[in-house]
């Protein structure tokens, strides 16, 4: 479905005909309801100054309702997907981070709890494949991997 | 007895409405802290809502906005606020790894953490900053001038900032003039056009062709929602077995950080805190979840500081948080004052003593937590599917609009709306241009308002 009038405003996108009839709708909606109010409790409370904020009070309510009124009226112009965990994507995340200050490190020295997360996650194959060095050996024996982590620390 | 009775009722009362108004902001990306806290405060502030539900009605608002803007942020990877940015590439990171739920989860656990140690802590900070209050009331035009200064360098704009801060303080002292001599006095609109500057500029931009081809887009937006897992029975899972004991550990010690380093920009204390912790951790799907926790615990503890310490310890609006968002707890003419001659104050800081804020700002933490955080742990997918597919963007601007253009006429008539207009076309412009960001434009608001003042007076 072509649109050729998208526009990025203030962070997402809008339709430019949609926005201006909602910037109406939120105008009329709120200014209505402040004069109008503004106009019927001058009468009607005692002081003054609390009748104008009141009339603030319906005004904003106001504003929120012509918000709502244009909700309704114009539909997001977004594609939302459910978004389901792809793998490529996943050995994407591991590259970069690959690449950034502090690596991947090494699953032995995390606490258990976090390595049960996890395990949980279903997660502790792909960082453990991920590993610098020797997968075997990381593997098998938690002791020397911890001593080339530390070794590897000192290098980097 | 009824009193204190009465007292605490509206308290705990303004403190729901406040949570749960603000837990349904946070679900809308891009709902700014100042352009929403500020109004709405300042609208409690006027309706002469009693001292004690003003400040609950802040406080739950600022903490359970920093939980529910968890659920954009984690599910589908836009900001769900100025303080949530900080937090995109953690969560993007996790997001990828199919694991969205888990950012939440850590987030609004260090979120819940950091909040309920920053009261306690901000409170025994502005005790121990209390006597030098006088003295700093007495210097309070140049310590204004020197922060404007120091928060205009660190902003992204840097030098440029600094020297912007001349012909926007130039512009806002004409406009005061201006207004002065139709008997008009505003504060409010200043602080609503520096706020929405950048929708303002966004909109003028539109009219204009070649900003316009500028900003031309082919297609939608597409956003990934992500799937929700839940982990737990029941209600309401407890943050600490959520975060594992060092995160736990490293959300408490941040979040003590930055409840003393109340004078610097809440953004920059929670990249920098989170780059601290970061760098301390070897395994890298760690780092992700203890950072994201981190920053987050830093959102929620730098906003209670950073409006805590100022009210209590001088009641003069010192910090980056305290001049924005929480601006209405010092200044709310008529209700609220501050003399720019004297020093001067008549807020929140005479209304209350600190036991009071102590009792009071635990109650609207306690208050948030029990709102947000169950909401944000379980109700996560089908909020965030919610907005997105069923909110405007086109909605979300009609509102604001609608907003400047009751809050202008309100306060100062058609004067009031040109005010909102012509400060946030500058301060909008300047800000995409030379990054001379919204806090910098507090300040040089502040500057105008009080050291200008001393200024003249010593070289008049």
């Amino acid at each position: 479905m072509a649109n050729d009038n998208l526009y990025e405003v203030w962070g997402d996108t809008v339709d430019s005909r949609h926005l201006l009839a909602a910037i109406a709708i939120g105008a009329a909606c709120s200014l209505g309801t402040f004069f109008l109010a503004e106009h019927l409790l001058t009468g009607w409370v005692e002081s003054s100054q609390m009748a104008r904020a009141y009339a603030m009070l319906l005004g904003i309510l106001g504003s929120l309702l012509g918000g709502g009124v244009s909700a309704c009226l114009f539909k997001p112009k977004r594609h939302v997907v459910e978004h389901v965990a792809d793998p490529a994507w996943r050995q994407q995340v591991i590259e970069e981070l690959r690449s950034e200050y502090g690596g991947i490190g090494q699953l032995s020295d995390l606490p258990q709890e976090v390595r049960n997360e996890l395990r949980e996650l279903g997660l502790d194959r792909l960082f453990d494949e991920a590993e610098p060095g020797s997968e075997a050996a990381a593997r098998t024996s938690t002791s020397t991997s911890t001593s080339t982590a530390t070794l590897k620390r000192g290098t980097a | 007895m009824d009193a204190l009775f009465d007292q605490v009722l509206v308290a705990v009362l303004m403190g729901v409405i406040g949570a749960v108004v603000f837990s349904a902001i946070g679900l809308i990306s891009g709902s700014d802290e100042t352009t929403t806290l500020a109004p709405l405060t300042l609208l409690v502030v006027l309706l002469g809502v009693p001292a004690a539900g003003v400040f609950t009605f802040f406080l739950a608002g600022a903490v359970a906005k920093h939980m529910t803007h968890a659920v954009p942020t984690a599910l589908l990877g836009i900001p769900g606020d100025t303080m949530a940015t900080p937090l995109m590439r953690e969560a993007n990171f996790l997001r990828n790894l199919g694991v969205p739920h888990i950012a939440l989860r850590k987030m609004i656990s260090g979120a819940v953490i950091a909040a309920l140690v920053a009261v306690p802590l901000a409170v025994l900070f502005a005790v121990l900053l209390a006597p030098f209050g006088d003295a700093i009331k007495q210097a309070a035009p140049w310590v204004f001038l020197a922060a404007a200064t120091t928060i205009a360098y660190f902003s992204a704009g840097r030098w440029a900032s600094v020297l912007a801060l001349l012909p926007f303080v130039l512009v806002i002292l004409a406009l005061q003039t201006l207004t002065g001599q139709h008997g008009v006095k505003l504060s409010v609109s200043y602080f609503l056009g520096i706020a929405i500057g950048p929708l303002i500029a966004a909109l003028f931009a539109m009219l204009a062709p070649a900003e316009r081809a500028r900003m031309k887009r082919g297609e939608r937006r597409t956003f990934a929602l992500s799937p929700d897992v839940k982990g737990w029975g029941g209600w309401f899972p407890n943050p600490l077995k959520v975060l594992d004991r060092r995160q736990a550990g490293w959300t408490l010690a941040t979040a003590t950080v930055s409840s003393a380093t109340f004078v610097f920009s809440p953004v920059a204390m929670t990249v920098i805190l989170g780059e601290v912790v970061g760098s301390r951790i070897k395994h890298a799907y760690h780092r992700l979840t203890t950072v994201i926790s981190v920053r987050n615990g830093v959102t929620e503890s730098t906003y209670i500081a950073e409006a805590l310490i100022p009210l209590i310890a001088f009641g003069l609006p010192l910090s980056p948080v305290a001049a924005g968002p929480a601006a209405p707890l010092f200044n709310a003419p008529p209700r609220f004052t501050v003399d720019s001659a004297s020093g001067q104050v008549n807020n929140l800081h005479n209304l209350l003593s600190a036991g009071e804020f102590l009792a009071f700002g635990m109650l609207a933490v306690v208050i948030a937590i029990l709102i947000a955080y169950p909401f944000s742990m379980n109700f996560a997918h089908r909020a965030a599917s919610f907005v997105s597919r069923r909110i405007s963007h086109e909605a979300v601007i009609a509102t604001f609009v609608g907003l400047i253009l009751v809050i202008g006429l309100w306060e100062g008539g058609l004067l009031g709306l040109l005010v909102i207009l012509t400060v946030g076309l500058l301060g909008g412009f300047l800000y995409r241009f030379i990054g001379f960001n919204i806090g910098v434009q507090f300040m040089g608001y502040y500057t105008a308002v009080l050291s200008v003042p001393a200024i003249v007076a010593l070289f008049g």
